[in-house]
């Protein structure tokens, strides 16, 4: 095992900055005769932390839905070459869990994420790629803490030496095809007559007043200069001290941990996308979510006015109706309650939140979408902010349930 | 014998988990104790609410319930301060004045501890968000 402190690139964590479950335990075995071994350039480091992990007596621990800011370093790189003794094949990450053995040939139970087994899936991989008992080698980044865990950059297969759990990097050209519209002309947000597909790869994971021009965060809305903090958005005092202690804390009490639904945009900042299903004969368009806990919400477009939100049963994503302003669909919404994250990196809000979105698709493969957050419980004035997602084609959004990676299940 | 508590506390740590709330620090219900020493305890409900200018809340809701006259937070601590006017065991009229530090601010089971006045009486209290 070689564990070396450097900076890292970000490459891989779009995927694990997917949403990410309650925690996972694995039981640990010994399993003696298994070739492992663990070799590097800092053993001693490697011999501690095995030693602090409490070797195979204690079980390893897979926050699985975590940030990944919140559950990986970043900075270190690691090394590991042991037997696959496992293959979790669960949403919304797969692990394999391997038996690594040190320089001192002590043998550990390391649990390895490869990524989400949707997109390993699409790129060709099974949960059969590998199997029970081959030898893998390892590159990537460590746990943050002395949890036996790895973010893997890579996975290669020993026998052969051929890389294991690849996908494509390269992004698909956008098509400049005009959007797909109905008979009346009205843009569609779904695909053509016939056709299927979704809105994923959101081009940010971030929401900030756009007003406070580019401040640098990272895919989980960490702040790369915490002193950025007054620029994200407009704060009251109680806000901006519960944004900074969050930011401070690497997200670490994120409710997606515990798999509570990704309301408010950041259900549009979810990596497995979101799918407009126009139910216009029964005036409602639903929005189906692929992450999270594969919610929908309902968007009613039947002239009914927007509700009071005192007299709702509060949800995470709210009450709301809709209206076309030309080729933008603009979206009112109140009733949230607050028991989330209205995004990535810990924006705060209050059950005063109103939010109106705008939606609208300059061309069929952009989804233009714009939130203006109203909550003067939180912020001093109303603030905007937005992205675009780009359209899947010719795919379904998939299963993904987050609770599937919860302990419960995961150790079933 | 022990079902019923097993139940009961089966209750009480789902509610927690369902209750759980992101925005104001404060804001919810908040349950626990005070007394002068380990041994002299007295049940202790705080009920409070951020409207966007200020926390008002309420002690003991119910009966006896005492309205909270003033609560100041220092963000920077998250130092909480409140002033009330209640009575006291005997009926008297007794000033209530507590101090405390939101601990684990994160956390779905925030705490809420400090030192506590009721009249002549001081004491500590320790309050979790349920």
């Amino acid at each position: 095992m070689k564990d070396t402190r450097r900076a890292a690139g970000r490459s891989g964590e779009r995927d694990s900055q997917r949403a990410r479950g309650a925690s996972c335990s694995l039981e640990a075995r010994a399993a003696a005769g298994i070739a492992a071994r663990c070799a590097g350039v800092r053993r001693s480091l490697c011999a501690a932390a095995l030693a602090a992990a409490g070797l195979l007596a204690a079980p390893v621990q897979l926050p699985a839905e975590r940030p990944f800011s919140a559950t990986y370093d970043a900075t270190r790189q690691i090394h590991l070459e042991g037997s696959v003794t496992r293959v979790e094949w669960v949403n919304p990450h797969a692990f394999l869990v391997l038996l690594v053995r040190d320089a001192t040939g002590t043998v550990a139970r390391w649990a390895v994420e490869i990524g989400p087994p949707l997109d390993l899936e699409r790129a060709g991989w099974k949960r059969t790629s590998v199997q029970v008992g081959d030898v893998v080698a390892v590159d990537g980044v460590p746990s943050a803490d002395d949890r036996r865990q790895a973010f893997a950059r890579s996975v290669v297969l020993k026998r052969t030496g051929k890389p294991l759990f690849t996908r494509p990097t390269a992004r698909r050209a956008a098509s400049s095809a005009p959007a797909p519209r109905w008979p009346d002309g009205r843009v569609r947000l779904g695909p053509p007559p016939g056709g299927k597909g979704y809105w994923a790869e959101p081009s940010a994971t971030v929401l900030v007043d756009r007003s406070a021009g580019a401040i640098r965060l990272n895919e989980d809305g960490l702040l790369v200069n915490l002193s950025d903090v007054d620029r994200v958005a407009p704060f009251r005092p109680w806000a901006r001290a519960l944004y900074e202690y969050r930011q401070r804390t690497r997200l670490r009490d994120d409710p997606l941990a515990r798999c509570v639904p990704p309301g408010g945009p950041r259900q549009f900042q979810m990596p497995n996308g979101v799918q407009f299903i126009e139910q216009r004969e029964l005036g409602r368009i639903l929005v189906l979510h692929g992450g999270g806990d594969r919610n929908w919400r309902v968007i009613y477009t039947d002239g009914r006015p927007l509700a009071q939100a005192a007299e709702l049963v509060l949800s995470y994503y709210g009450t709301s109706v809709g209206r076309w302003d030309g080729d933008t669909l603009v979206v009112e919404s109140v009733g949230y309650n607050e028991k989330f994250w209205m995004t990535n990196g810990g924006l705060p809000h209050t059950e005063a939140l109103h939010l109106t979105e705008r939606f609208s698709r300059p061309n069929f493969d952009t989804l233009r979408y714009e939130v203006t957050v109203d909550d003067p419980r939180t912020y001093t004035r109303p603030w905007t902010g937005g992205w675009t997602l780009r359209w899947v084609p010719d795919r379904e959004i998939e299963e993904y349930f987050c609770e599937e990676n919860a302990e419960s299940t995961f150790l079933r | 014998m022990w079902r019923p508590v097993l139940v009961l506390t089966c209750l009480i740590a789902c509610q927690a988990r369902f209750a759980a709330q992101e925005g104001h620090p404060l804001t919810g219900t908040w349950s626990g104790d005070w007394g002068p020493s380990a041994t002299t305890r007295r049940h202790l409900t705080v009920v409070l609410e951020w409207d966007g200018s200020r926390v008002t809340g309420t002690i003991n809701p119910g009966p006896d319930a005492v309205p909270i006259g003033s609560v100041s937070v220092d963000v920077a601590s998250w130092t909480v301060r409140l002033e009330a006017d209640g009575k006291d065991e005997s009926g008297r009229p007794a000033h209530i004045s507590a101090e405390g530090r939101i601990e684990d601010l994160g956390s779905i089971h925030r705490r809420l501890i400090g030192t506590w006045t009721q009249g002549g009486t001081k004491g500590d209290f320790r309050l979790t968000r349920e």
